[in-house]
């Protein structure tokens, strides 16, 4: 049976099929790859990193979390609004309606996060922040994008190859920060 | 591996194959699709990433443990103890830590029956108005707690009945018994305190105070400080039952008499004892005639005589009444007889010795659930139509109560029932309206510690997460609904919310000398309270009145059994469930302590027995009281006697969720109703018949081989 | 991307020396097998229930069990001590070697065995090769319906099928305990933090803390007599040491 699909495989229809298969499911591949790299659509759609950096804003005054645990957070509304409720412009403009209404309304804008680990890693800011890191060394440099957009993909491999030149040659450290469980648990 | 599918041609197609999957599905993690939502406004004591922890009461059981709750933005993720408070030292028990699947579950009732918080309000206010008061009546869970006070001034100012509190725990507990039976030994009513962890030779009649009796985490900490050989000898626990339960487990000797002979035998040791220490005979002993006990009994007159030994030249012995014990028709004797052993101990008021718990702060007087005959007697008003209205909080009475009683019955004549029940509970479902209370992690409150502390004890609640379903404080509905109804029932109740209620209440303690914290205004005495998780005071308030008992002449006649059959029936309430744990799903899986049974109920037979009636471990067989059947599956029990099958009480529910419904059998269907003389019920005064279904339904459990086939454990 | 062998990375540990860095002491005499310990692991870990069924089958997937035996017959029957059970965290783990996804490994900085969900293919060699049977396997997605999820520990991964799980002597709790004390600059503290089963333990019968270090009281307690660590013989040197009273 098994050997009857591999002749006919072998023959030149067979490898044409076998070859259109293999493109269509190669470029279906490709633009899914494609798809996930873009930058999803954010409640506030043109939210300008680059302004708020512009106007001298630390990135701990919205995100405060990463100098103290994991996870560096998202501003409450209530503190996005408490700033712009006070400039006029900011009242009156449509590309701030979506936040102006959840204030009134009371409803939750729901943020699509950009620079995520998978479930299985447990990432730590505090620790990275603790350890002389800049936030724009993985995030990239704010003050030149609106909305966030991740300068590289955040895989294991980016993340071990910092963690082995930041330890040098302590061995201690390297043991410790290339173990499995330093990550994953 | 045949010709034509050759290994090589294998692993080109599954290696094609698994090069599509990967292609196909490796297009990120799913993660990638998530949204957060972040805080409209934050709380100011909350902090992005970081978990805030609340101190609050567990209200699992009515023990009043101290809890710390880990939050994580709003959401309740772990329960620890309270390190600080007196109760329980930082520990909990599996249905403590299991609360927050009570929290979570799935299947929690939702908003009130009728829709509509506002028209609900009304319905309990024309409920309380438009009858009389002496026609409406509350039924409550164990806890004396805010609620319970609530209702109790309610009570006080109308006129309304007084409200009854019951729980299945204190029905197996007999606490009516041992409060009778603290009253012949002090003269005074109360819940003994039995100071297992200073004690050396402890000798336990039935008590199973390592699993659900009166605060377990309490005595198991007791039970750790008799064992620890630290400033002492290890101590020794020697228990006394017809079937080794969990507690029975521990012991250094355990003794399987005969079930009703418990007063007979404790007296016989009494007199043994008094024998070899010399001296004049305490009238408590002088009619006993040991050689005849141990016949009766069936514990060998030397063993009866190795144990005197022991109680007579140890120091600090101790005996405990409980259980099964107390829950016969001579109950009653049974307590006095082993605390009359105490007496002869010398170790009242002592380390090591019995006590009266101390009374909560507040606490003029020990107040007690309800007896099975005060049951009996609330149920007989029920079908006779004197209550035109019940309300029923934090307790599921027609699970709880033995089927006999005719609890659900007498439903039905009354007009109005209105359950707070936060879960769907049988009680709920036979309601006529069903106003969800909040869960307890996320209600105010707080609750007497009955016992267990040598602190008077005021545990303090308060909500953990805000809640996650349309339910409302009961006490926020009555005091909304006392509003409206006016009169009386307003100026009871003369409050804006519960929160109000609780400040009146709790700050009346702030005069009150050698209190853990003090405070100079009631907002910041209030604030204390929650953030300690209640108030105690720091004197060892235990009382210790002197006792007469040990003159008194105690009847000790054998227990009476009710019903036809050749076994006895011991009824216990599971370990781990309890009477409330069967709707949380880890509370399920986790295995029975003795037997590792879990997700069922089973019948424990002795396996000499069983093969004498053919009977194979996981038949099911069906067992039949005087009032009642049920069928369950058997598990072989090499400790229990032959004349004797026990079940695990906590299973068989009828709803209450799908992790509980139609599971297993309810035991309390196999009941009767006979009293012994403190008005509790002889639940393990039954004689039953076993008879085979034809049946088998293999119990799920640890030990052994996966009994499904398949694999598991090898215990090594 | 760079080799390991350019980055001198220390080799993948077979045998670990004979001191680990965490390890418990169980007292057996007052466990009572109240089952506090499974349900703490449970909730902490969030570790799935798996039903009747399946339990049935020996899949329940508790990372710490209470093992009872009988000992004679009726009326002379003895339960034994209650055994909490759990991974001993061996020095040389049987379960480590047998992987061939190197998900089963062992932690240098720590000396735990790690499970890395991540790696894990299923293969299941580890639970078979392992002595104490403490690893519990992921036969289905065990589903916990809304509003349960809730209740998941943001600190641990949730695991999904065929994924091996095991006892991790709560690392979670290590590394917050060690970052909190890296942020205030200080060494942790014994006694600061415990595992889950520890904290909730009644009768205090469970005692964790770090082994290397002699002041500790899991290092004071382990040093009394009569303690013994399980299948000694197999030389997995156990981080868990048991005491059986008396």
């Amino acid at each position: 049976m098994i050997k009857k699909i591999f002749d006919w495989l072998k023959q030149p229809l067979g490898l044409i099929a076998v070859g259109i298969v293999f493109l269509a499911v190669f470029s279906a591949a490709a633009y899914g790859i494609y798809l996930t790299q873009q930058a999803p659509e954010q409640p506030v759609p043109e939210f300008p990193h680059q302004t708020h950096v512009a106007f001298g804003i630390q990135c701990l005054y919205c995100h405060p979390g990463a100098s103290k645990g994991p996870a560096a957070g998202l501003p409450s509304q209530s503190k996005c609004w408490a700033c712009h409720n006070q400039i006029q412009k900011t009242v009156d403009s449509a590309k701030l309606a979506p936040l102006k209404d959840a204030v009134i309304n009371g409803e939750s804008l729901e943020w699509i996060p950009v620079a995520i680990v998978p479930d299985f890693v447990q990432f730590n800011h505090r620790a990275h922040i603790a350890a002389g890191r800049n936030c724009e060394e993985c995030h990239g440099d704010m003050s030149k994008v609106t909305i966030a957009e991740n300068p590289q993909v955040m895989n294991m491999g980016w993340c071990l190859d910092c963690h082995i030149e930041a330890a040098g040659e302590d061995q201690e450290k390297l043991i410790k920060l290339s173990d499995c469980g330093t990550c994953h648990y | 591996m045949s010709e034509q599918f050759s290994r090589r041609d294998f692993l080109k197609l599954a290696g094609l194959g698994a090069a599509t999957t990967a292609v196909l599905t490796g297009c990120g993690p799913a993660s990638r699709y998530v949204t957060r939502e972040p805080y409209q406004e934050m709380p100011e004591y909350n902090y992005v990433g970081q978990s805030t922890y609340y101190a609050t009461t567990c209200r699992e059981c009515a023990a009043g443990c101290g809890l710390v709750v880990r939050t994580y933005q709003g959401r309740a993720i772990k329960t620890e103890g309270n390190a600080s408070h007196p109760l329980n030292l930082g520990k909990t028990c599996a249905r403590g830590q299991a609360t927050l699947h009570g929290l979570y579950n799935p299947d929690r009732v939702q908003g009130p029956s009728n829709g509509d918080w506002d028209a609900a309000i009304q319905l309990v206010a024309d409920a309380l108005k438009n009858n009389k008061p002496d026609e409406i009546a509350f039924l409550m869970g164990m806890a004396p707690d805010h609620l319970f006070d609530l209702v109790t001034d309610m009570a006080n100012a109308t006129g309304m009945n007084a409200p009854v509190r019951y729980g299945a725990l204190g029905m197996f507990e007999a606490r009516a018994t041992l409060s009778k039976a603290a009253e012949a030994l002090f003269g005074q009513a109360g819940l003994p305190f039995f100071d297992v962890g200073g004690a050396q030779v402890v000798l336990s009649f039935g008590a199973n105070f390592l699993e659900t009796w009166l605060s377990p985490v309490s005595y198991t900490r007791g039970f750790a400080g008799l064992r620890e050989a630290k400033t002492k000898m290890r101590g020794k626990l020697i228990q006394f039952e017809a079937r080794m339960s969990a507690t029975g487990g521990k012991a250094d000797e355990w003794i399987p008499l005969r079930p009703g002979t418990e007063a007979l035998v404790a007296l016989a040791i009494g007199r043994l004892a008094a024998e070899i220490r010399g001296g004049s005979m305490p009238r408590a002993f002088s009619s006993v005639d040991p050689l005849d006990v141990a016949a009766r009994s069936g514990i060998k007159l030397e063993a009866l005589e190795h144990i005197a030994e022991m109680v007579a030249h140890s120091s600090g012995v101790l005996a405990i009444p409980g259980g099964a014990a107390l829950g016969q028709s001579n109950g009653q004797a049974v307590a006095e007889a082993v605390l009359a052993l105490n007496a002869f101990a010398d170790n009242l008021g002592k380390p090591g010795g019995v006590y009266l718990s101390a009374l909560a702060p507040s606490q003029s007087d020990y107040s007690r659930p309800a007896s099975a005959r005060e049951m009996q007697e609330f149920v007989e008003k029920m079908a006779s139509g004197a209550f035109k209205v019940l309300f029923v909080h934090g307790v599921n009475p027609v699970f709880e109560l033995p089927a006999s009683l005719g609890f659900k019955d007498a439903l039905g004549s009354v007009e109005q029932v209105i359950s707070f029940a936060t879960f769907p509970d049988e009680t709920a479902a036979e309601a006529d309206f069903v106003f969800p209370d909040h869960h307890g992690l996320e209600s105010w409150g707080y609750q007497r510690v009955v016992t267990g502390t040598s602190l008077p004890v005021l545990s303090g609640a308060q909500p953990v997460v805000s809640p996650y379903y349309n339910t409302r404080a009961t006490a926020d509905v009555l005091i909304a609904a006392a509003q409206i109804a006016g009169g009386a029932f307003a100026e009871a109740l003369p409050y804006t919310d519960e929160v109000e209620f609780l400040q009146t209440k709790v700050s009346a303690l702030m005069n009150e000398a050698d209190g853990s914290f003090s405070a100079l205004d009631a907002a910041t005495f209030m604030a204390y309270f929650q953030q300690h998780g209640g108030w105690w005071k720091n004197t060892d308030s235990r009382l210790a009145p002197a006792s007469s008992i040990l003159n008194s002449n105690i009847d000790a006649a054998e227990a009476e059994f009710a019903g036809e059959g050749e076994f006895f029936l011991v009824p216990f309430v599971s370990p781990t469930l309890a009477e409330a744990g069967a709707n949380k799903p880890w509370l399920q899986e986790l295995p029975d302590p003795t037997t590792t049974v879990m997700w069922n109920t089973w019948v424990e037979i002795n396996p000499e027995t069983a093969h004498e009636l053919g009977i194979e471990s996981d038949d099911v067989v069906r067992v039949i009281s005087e009032v009642g059947e049920v069928e369950a599956a058997v598990y072989l029990y090499p400790a229990i006697r032959p004349d004797t099958i026990a079940i695990p009480f906590g299973q068989g529910h009828t709803a209450y969720g799908r992790y509980a419904e139609n599971r297993g059998a309810n035991p309390a269907n196999l009941l009767s109703v006979h009293f012994n003389a403190s008005g509790d019920l002889a639940f393990a005064g039954m004689k039953v018949k076993v008879e085979k279904t034809g049946v088998k339904r293999p119990l799920s459990r640890l030990e052994g081989l996966g009994v499904y086939g398949g694999e598991g454990i090898e215990l090594h | 991307m760079t080799t390991s062998s350019e980055l001198n990375m220390p080799e993948i540990a077979m045998a670990e020396k004979e001191a680990g860095k965490w390890g418990m002491v169980i007292d057996q005499d007052i466990c009572t097998g109240c089952q506090a310990c499974v349900a703490a692991c449970a909730m902490e870990n969030n570790i799935a229930f798996v039903g009747e069924e399946d339990s049935g089958y020996g899949r329940a997937m508790h990372w710490i069990r209470i093992e009872r035996f009988w000992e004679g017959e009726y009326p002379e029957v003895k339960m034994t001590n209650q055994q909490p059970m759990m991974c001993q965290q061996c020095g040389s783990a049987p379960c480590e070697p047998v992987c061939p996804a190197f998900a089963t490994v062992h932690s240098m900085a720590e000396s735990l065995n790690l499970q890395v969900y991540n790696r894990c293919v299923g293969t299941r060699y580890c639970a078979n090769n392992c002595p104490y049977q403490v690893r519990a396997f992921n036969w289905r997605d065990y589903k916990r319906p809304e509003p349960l999820p809730n209740q998941l520990n943001p600190d641990v991964t949730v695991r999904r099928v065929g994924v091996m799980e095991k006892c991790t002597f709560c690392i979670q709790r290590i590394f917050k305990a060690q970052d909190q004390a890296k942020a205030e600059g200080r060494e942790v503290m014994d006694g600061e933090f415990t595992t889950a089963c520890a904290q909730a333990c009644p009768a205090s019968a469970i005692v964790f803390g770090r082994v290397d270090d002699p002041q500790s009281l899991v290092s004071q307690l382990k040093e009394r007599s009569g303690g013994k660590t399980h299948l000694k013989e197999l030389g997995t040197l156990p981080n868990v040491t048991y005491f059986n009273g008396g």
